[in-house]
């Protein structure tokens, strides 16, 4: 077992499943955290993570197998996605990704998922095709609101660690996003992406 | 070169006089005046701006004298110009400006959250950190790429300052509440359940402030309880912050930053992630002339004073729109 990334949340590990590789997601005890809300959040976490990914397949979005899944010590056994990590890429690739980042935050939309972490670094592209690997924080929602967050941390990210690209790929990510909502809630949640934007501390609203 | 700084964006009056030279910079002086308001109440921004005014001439005086230096010796002139409270912003403008103009010096209007930042930089010596500005006014990771400070992650409502100041003054505590809270938190250990809400590195505390005033009446359990749940989720957008950019150094500056709780869950955090951990001096956290200063002394390396009719006052100044050509 190797050590592939110290994440934010947990340990990534690069093991074997059956003499195929497969990737071991830990969730550790937070030290820093109260036992009581870290256990909750963990817990709770690994499991909505686990359900999504194999359920997410449903409507056709690429994600890994699920192997086994341990809520006591809150690990995911999944499938290795060999490729390359969105953050990674660069010009067409990169923009040709976003655009297929799009087209699965809305089929999630659509399907009442929204995914809660969309950044490039939580999407891999394999052999043409994109992966969603991370859906630590996704939760199950039809509300406007939440989609729009979604949208807005997408743009977040372009904004501050992909500046100089940040245009075409924003407006690929949009060209996505709306086949796949379809044109009314299109609009509509690029609406409440400005409503949040200028709740945003010292944002110019007029 | 001399530069004599300006802050009054909300409760603070401070001027400070920095010297910049090879090196660095060092401290000449730095003179505060700070508006209290009643307890249980807010910054009253008409009242906290004649407070400013009124100690306007004592603070430059002293600020001068402590210096030991004569309005002469002072080569350039920076003023927060946002952002901030208007009256009270505007306290720092008509001195600066009234300053520069009958005495012919340059001035520099110059970002508040920036100013944050800088001082931190010169006084912990961090080079390229991820920094968490965590005060009343912000609450945000930001990290300098391509001449801007980029935002890595933000409040999408209130911050962690007034989350804390409100629910302080909720109890009849008088603002700023972070100590008191802070205090009554050591004296508990009991865990009540609140809202815990991280949106991708996104952060919101509206719905943990309601949550924490419903549970208010053992005050140790809810201050406890607030502070633990409102710190993991600042913990972990900064831990998710980190891991996305992949410094190496994180800078904590701000009114919030001398809580320490919250220096020892970021700290156990950089642990982890091998990361080396700064945090801005408690004397320098809070909102203070010297960090205007030093950032007009750094503004001053790339750009001529401004013009008399550019010097405004901007209640809304985001961070990230400020291009930094130092």
């Amino acid at each position: 077992m190797r050590l592939l990334k110290k994440g934010a949340e947990g340990d990534i590990f690069l093991t074997k499943h059956e003499n195929a590789l497969a990737i071991l997601k830990t969730r550790k005890k937070k030290q820093y955290r109260n036992q009581i809300l870290d256990d909750r959040i963990r817990k709770s976490r690994t499991i909505r993570e686990s359900t999504i990914l194999s359920e997410a397949k449903e409507f056709g979005i690429r994600t890994p197998l699920v192997y086994q899944v341990n809520h006591n010590d809150c690990t995911i056994l999944m499938q290795h996605i060999k490729g390359v990590v969105v953050r990674d890429l660069t010009g067409s690739k990169l923009v040709f990704a976003c655009k297929e980042i799009g087209k699965i935050t809305g089929t999630l939309h659509k399907n009442g998922i929204m995914h809660g972490d969309l950044t490039t670094s939580n999407f891999i592209l394999s052999n043409g095709k994109v992966y969603t690997i991370d859906f630590g924080l996704s939760q199950r929602t039809a509300k406007i609101e939440d989609h729009a967050v979604d949208l807005r941390l997408f743009k977040e990210i372009l904004n501050s660690a992909h500046v100089n690209v940040m245009k075409s790929l924003w407006s690929s990510f949009l060209q996505g996003y709306r086949s796949a909502v379809g044109h009314s809630r299109y609009n509509q949640i690029l609406n409440h992406v400005s409503i949040i934007e200028g709740r945003g501390r010292y944002a110019q609203v007029v | 070169m001399i530069c004599l700084g300006i802050e009054s964006t909300a409760h603070t009056f401070s001027c400070a006089i920095v010297q910049k030279n090879k090196k660095g910079g060092k401290i000449l002086s730095d003179v505060r005046k700070i508006y209290r308001p009643p307890e249980g109440q807010g910054i009253h921004p008409r009242e906290a701006s004649r407070h400013h005014i009124e100690n306007s001439s004592d603070v430059l005086l002293e600020c001068l004298k402590k210096a030991n230096l004569k309005i002469s010796d002072i080569d350039i002139i920076s003023y927060a110009a946002g952002p901030g409270l208007g009256p009270c912003l505007r306290v720092a403008g008509v001195i600066a400006r009234t300053v520069s103009s009958y005495y012919k010096i340059p001035i520099y209007p110059v970002n508040h959250a920036i100013g944050h930042i800088e001082l931190g930089k010169l006084l912990t010596g961090a080079k390229d950190p991820l920094v968490l500005l965590v005060s009343g006014g912000h609450t945000m990771l930001a990290a300098l790429k391509q001449k801007k400070w980029r935002i890595f992650g933000e409040t999408l409502d209130t911050t962690l300052g007034q989350l804390l100041d409100q629910f302080g003054r909720s109890l009849g505590f008088a603002s700023p509440c972070g100590k008191k809270i802070e205090d009554l938190a050591l004296e508990s250990e009991n865990y009540v359940s609140l809202p815990y809400v991280v949106k991708g590195n996104d952060v919101s505390f509206s719905g943990l402030l309601s949550a924490a005033k419903k549970i208010s009446s053992n005050q140790k359990d809810a201050c406890y309880s607030l502070q633990e749940t409102a710190f993991a989720m600042i913990g972990e957008a900064t831990e998710r912050a980190l891991s996305f950019t992949e410094k190496k150094e994180l800078l904590i500056v701000g009114g919030v930053s001398a809580n320490k709780r919250l220096s020892e869950i970021l700290k156990k955090i950089c642990q982890r992630q091998k990361c080396k951990f700064f945090v801005s001096p408690i004397e320098y956290a809070g909102d203070c002339g010297s960090q205007i200063a030093w950032t007009g002394l750094l503004e001053a390396t790339a750009k001529k004073g401004a013009k008399l009719d550019e010097t405004f006052v901007r209640q809304s100044w985001r961070l990230d729109t400020v291009e930094i050509d130092y």
